[in-house]
Formats: structure tokens, sequence, C-alpha cells
């Protein structure tokens, strides 16, 4: 991140590499839309080089700073083309194709994971599928508590206690990771 | 609030799912907290960099990065 606040383009082309993967799945996750996915990837390592000087590797991570920054702008991208409904139609379609975390009958093979990532497969996997939902809809489609009892046709203070109790065995098995590292 | 439910908060917060009414409760705890409310709040975040990671990698074409690359030269040249 230095080499980029020094505006290196090799620096950035190199951080693509090592992570364009990961982005690109979060903004697909969101968008459901390989053309607009990419177009939003470009536009994000734009944004990450234009934005770098504003990163503080006191406050986490590059990674999640670029997370933090990818989800933002795809879910601004989903909500200016008011695709929510088609969005969610697909996203109804691709959950049985999709095998990632957020599906029970998740396949690692081919793909080498990093501590980080196998817990968080695991913990993702292990919740009771209404706290996967919860989560999903919140992160991925960027969704508020009303908006989320009112999709799954649930009382709001079930879906505020769904959410609690989800983001908090997510975030105790990364603090437990984080303590073995 | 106390800073238990303020950690639940948080994590709502980070993600975006605090409704407009908690929001403002969870500001006032925040400026209660102070900087153990920052740290915490910090530490949450990295709960986005997890869900990225929880995704299986998806492949984006060539072309993406040549574009990327041809216009961050040509600005740095500008």
């Amino acid at each position: 991140m230095q080499a980029i606040q020094a505006e290196d383009p090799d620096a950035l082309a190199q951080l693509y590499d090592r992570y364009n993967g990961i982005l690109k799945a979060l903004i697909l996750r969101v968008v459901h839309n390989e053309a607009e996915a990419d177009d939003l990837l470009q536009e994000i390592f734009m944004e990450i080089w234009n934005q770098a000087k504003n990163f503080s590797a006191q406050k986490g991570k590059p990674l999640g700073w670029m997370v933090t920054l990818a989800r933002r702008r795809a879910i601004d991208g989903l909500r200016k083309k008011q695709a929510y409904a088609r969005a969610e139609e697909r996203l109804q379609n691709e959950t049985e194709q999709q095998p990632d975390a957020w599906v029970h009958n998740a396949t690692e093979e081919a793909i080498v994971l990093g501590d980080t990532r196998l817990l968080m497969r695991k913990v993702i996997s292990g919740l009771p599928p209404a706290q996967q939902q919860a989560i999903d809809l919140a992160f991925f489609q960027g969704m508020s508590q009303r908006e989320i009892a009112a999709k799954t046709n649930t009382p709001l203070g079930t879906v505020k206690t769904r959410l609690e109790l989800g983001l908090k065995k997510i975030y105790d098995g990364l603090k437990e990771l984080r303590d073995e590292l | 609030m106390s800073f238990e439910q303020f950690q639940n908060q948080s994590r709502l917060y980070v993600i975006g799912a605090l409704d407009p009414e908690e929001q403002e409760e969870f500001e006032r705890a925040r400026a209660k907290f102070g900087k153990k409310a920052e740290d915490f709040i910090t530490e949450c975040y990295s709960l986005h960099e997890a869900f990225a990671l929880s995704l299986r990698p998806a492949k984006s074409s060539a072309a993406i990065k040549e574009r990327l690359m041809a216009m961050v030269r040509a600005r740095k040249e500008a």
C-alpha cells in the first residue's frame, strides 16, 4: 500500500493480481451480473489508486479497507440501476447453483484456502439458515433490519436477534483465529 | 446502553444494518465510550474482510487489468 501511496503503478498491478478474485466475488455477490461486476471491479481499483492516500494501516489491513470500499460501491451500483427485483430473483436461483460458504453443500476443491477463509466458511456454514439469510441480506444486499423483516415476513425483533447472534458468532470465530495466530 | 449492548450494535453498524433511531442511540453511546468504542468499531470492520473471504474467488477478464493499468499510467503521465 505504501508503494501505491507513492503512485507506483506496478504496485497496483500486484495488488490487483492478489485481490481481484476476492473483490470480484464480493461484487458479483451483490450485483449478480458478470459484466457489471467487471466494470465495477475496474472502477473500484481506480478508486483504490485515487484514494490510497486516505488509507491508514492503523485503522486496519488493506484488504479490509478495499472490501469496505468495494461493498459500498457495489451496493450503490445496485441501487442506482434499480435492479433490486431482478437481483433478488437471480439470488434465489443462484443460491442453488453457487457453491460457497453461504450454501450448505459447499465444496472447496481447486482453491487453496488460507486459515481465515477456511474458518469463515466453517463458521458461516455452521450458522442456522435464518441467521445466514439475515446476514446475507444485510451485508451483500445492503438491506436494513426493517427491509429484511419485510422481505422475509419476519418480526423486526427476530431479525435483530438473528443478526446479532450470527454476527457475534462470526466475530468470535475471527477473534479466536487472531488469538491463535 | 451497556458496553456489551454497544458491542452488539457495533457489529450491526459496520454492516449498515442499524435503523435510523438505533443509529442515534448508537452515536450517543459511541461518544460516551470514547476511544474504547472507536477501537471496537475498528475491530468490527474485520467482519467485512471475513465475509469477502468466505466467498469463492471469481475470475475476471484479463482486459480489465489492461484497461485499469492503461488508465493509471495515462493519469500518472498527465
